[in-house]
């Protein structure tokens, strides 16, 4: 699914991601945790395409190099980013962002655009399957949302548009318990043979109800330690500081 | 072009007036003469040279009358309404269908004398000049059933001249109109629209005026409009009218009678070397009156967008309640905003604020719809759309809404 070689980013030259190794085969959850400052989220943003960073190694997705591919294709490929902090966009409707979003996805398919009526019925199955209140949906899109609804509304979008792999970047920080068990749901009603998953977290609690493949602790811009799940029960005790 | 100078022959030329209005015409024809069009050492013309914006565009002007040949073009389907036809300003025809014909009265405009001097040149040259425009009364306790239109058409015989007229607008007492000033622009050529425009609000009276554009065009427009707003009237202008070469609203206020609202809104997209301009100034004259500006402008290229408001309140008007707000969205490194707030407040017990802002587009926010899977153009639009849309939020009528809604559209999209 995901294959990344010796990934190098740099932003504003200061080098953050140092050589980074990493293989994701379809159907696998990784989770990839680490101190303040390791790097986490640049490789969240580095994946999804953004611009400003200095990037140099080997990114594939799904056999195809990601490098030169623009934000907006990565995501019609089939990639998603759930953002740390998701971006407030005022006087934009959330609805019909989702329908635009998800509209200009399928046609990149060569899949047929959904009309307001098809896409409403399919909104309304995944706000209960998450259990996300609709009213939600006719704000404007994260403007004036809570922490949780943003983080929901992350996981019904990435629900909509129904990417091969997706980049959950903190979006258990903040979060009470019941939210974070929907965003856990949203992951775990998602996950098979064909779908991966990478969850960024600074702890192992999202980790209790989506249970990873793999666990990689991320220091100073490379992974230093892979393991199992119990991996990040360990960490949990014992902390960074044990390993470096 | 040389300095541009009116003989005063052309005032002999106008028909059917008074000895005190020739003296007047004259008068003010004298005033134009010696200003000349106002350059940026005029006050209110401060960041607007239209002596140089004349210059660079004209090698000659006219002012004589013209007569045009006009052919009827379509008329706006998306919703029923009442419509006047105004020919390169003159009043051509007028349909009122959907009313009591008897509550409504229209003529061509022909009161020409009862003005103040002006300072403004262009003012100046109105009152020297205009013989056309309309007259609009709506009579006593009368609430309009649907929405009044009025197609301002410009045509091709206008190039390189200054058409001048005036227009009044008067709901009496209780009654309430929707307007629509919908221009369309024909003429391939440059010309100048110069208008002087009356609104009279009387006690209880509503008035809902909103200017839109039908394309791009070569026009150059100028228009002062003067509202008076009695006891309890409501007064809302909402601007879109985008895609003119260039534009200056000058809208002065006063609030008359208590408990009055004035509310002036506009949301629009510049683009090339478009040069918009919106002057206010809110005369808050009695208590308890409350007047809303909220000013939106999206600058591309080498567009350049004002916004000089000001809010006077007067001493005795107390518990006034006034609000303004500027805001540019600039997207390219040649689009310029200029912003002069203005408050002079001689009341002490008031609720004055006023705010101007300008900024780029969001990366952060573009790289979120991004990775949504639209891409930059689509995802910039988006924003833009969402910057303009708490004005159009204004518009309760859902058809009108998805009317002004699509031609912003085409003002994002089409007028490149």
């Amino acid at each position: 699914m995901l294959e990344i070689k010796n990934l190098k980013a740099s932003i504003n030259s200061k080098q953050i991601l140092k050589g980074l190794n990493l293989t994701i085969k379809p159907g696998e959850v990784h989770a990839i945790m680490g101190p303040n400052g390791s790097g986490k989220s640049t490789l969240a943003n580095v994946l999804s395409g953004k611009n400003g960073y200095e990037v140099s190694g080997e990114l594939n997705f799904k056999g195809e190099s990601l490098n030169d591919i623009p934000v907006e294709v990565r995501a019609q490929k089939g990639l998603f980013l759930a953002f740390q902090y998701p971006l407030e966009i005022p006087g934009v409707n959330t609805n019909n962002f989702l329908k635009t979003s998800l509209n200009s996805v399928r046609k990149a398919r060569g899949e047929k655009e959904l009309d307001t009526l098809a896409f409403l019925k399919m909104v309304k199955e995944k706000t209960s399957e998450l259990g996300i209140d609709e009213k939600m949906l006719s704000r404007q899109l994260n403007v004036g949302f809570s922490g949780g609804e943003k983080k929901k509304n992350e996981i019904l979008q990435m629900k909509i548009l129904d990417p091969y792999f997706s980049i959950l970047d903190e979006t258990d920080s903040g979060l009470d318990i019941d939210a974070l068990k929907t965003v856990a749901k949203g992951v775990n009603s998602s996950r098979s043979k064909e779908k991966s998953f990478l969850v960024i977290t600074h702890y192992q609690r999202l980790l209790n109800y989506i249970k990873p493949d793999f666990v990689h602790v991320l220091s100073d811009g490379k992974i230093i330690k892979t393991g199992c799940g119990d991996l990040a029960e360990e960490l949990e005790k014992t902390g960074y500081k044990k390993l470096n | 072009m040389e300095k541009f100078e009116i003989n005063f022959k052309q005032i002999d030329q106008i028909k059917k007036i008074t000895l005190e209005e020739k003296n007047f015409r004259i008068k003010n024809l004298e005033l134009f003469n010696t200003a000349g069009f106002p350059s940026k050492k005029f006050e209110d013309w401060k960041f607007t040279d239209f002596r140089k914006i004349i210059d660079n565009n004209f090698d000659k002007l006219d002012t004589k009358k013209v007569t045009s040949d006009f052919k009827k073009t379509e008329l706006i389907k998306n919703f029923d309404h009442n419509y006047i036809i105004l020919v390169n300003g003159n009043l051509h025809s007028y349909n009122f269908d959907h009313e009591e014909k008897s509550k409504i009265k229209i003529s061509s405009y022909d009161n020409n004398i009862n003005y103040e001097l002006s300072e403004n040149p262009l003012i100046c040259l109105n009152h020297a000049l205009a013989e056309n425009g309309y007259s609009l009364e709506v009579d006593k306790n009368y609430k309009f059933n649907k929405t009044l239109v009025i197609y301002n058409f410009f045509t091709n015989e206008i190039k390189d001249k200054i058409l001048n007229s005036k227009n009044k607008i008067k709901v009496k007492e209780n009654s309430e109109i929707h307007i629509i000033e919908y221009t369309i622009n024909e003429s391939k050529y440059k010309f100048i629209n110069n208008v002087y425009e009356d609104l009279v609000l009387e006690k209880n009276s509503k008035l809902k005026n909103l200017y839109i554009q039908s394309k791009r065009s070569e026009g150059f427009f100028h228009k002062y409009l003067k509202s008076k707003l009695s006891e309890n009237s409501d007064y809302v202008n909402l601007i879109f009218s985008s895609g003119l070469r260039f534009n200056k609203l000058d809208i002065e206020c006063d609030l008359i009678g208590k408990n009055c609202s004035c509310n002036i809104l506009s949301a629009l997209y510049l683009n090339k070397n478009e040069h918009q301009e919106i002057k206010t100034r809110i005369n808050h004259l009695v208590p308890d009156c409350k007047s809303y500006q909220r000013v939106k402008k999206v600058l591309d290229s080498e567009s350049k967008g004002i916004f000089q408001g000001k809010v006077y309140v007067k001493d005795e008007a107390q518990k006034t309640n006034a609000y303004q707000l500027s805001k540019a969205l600039l997207l390219h490194e040649d689009a310029e905003f200029n912003s002069k707030p203005e408050l002079e407040i001689y009341a002490d017990d008031v609720k004055c604020s006023h705010g101007s802002t300008s900024g780029s587009i969001d990366e952060d926010s573009l790289h979120y719809l991004m990775t949504r899977g639209l891409n930059r153009k689509e995802s910039t639009n988006l924003l833009i759309k969402g910057f303009l849309n708490d004005v159009v939020e204004f518009i309760k009528s859902p058809k009108i809404k998805e009317f002004v809604e699509n031609k912003l559209e085409e003002q994002v999209n089409g007028h490149k």
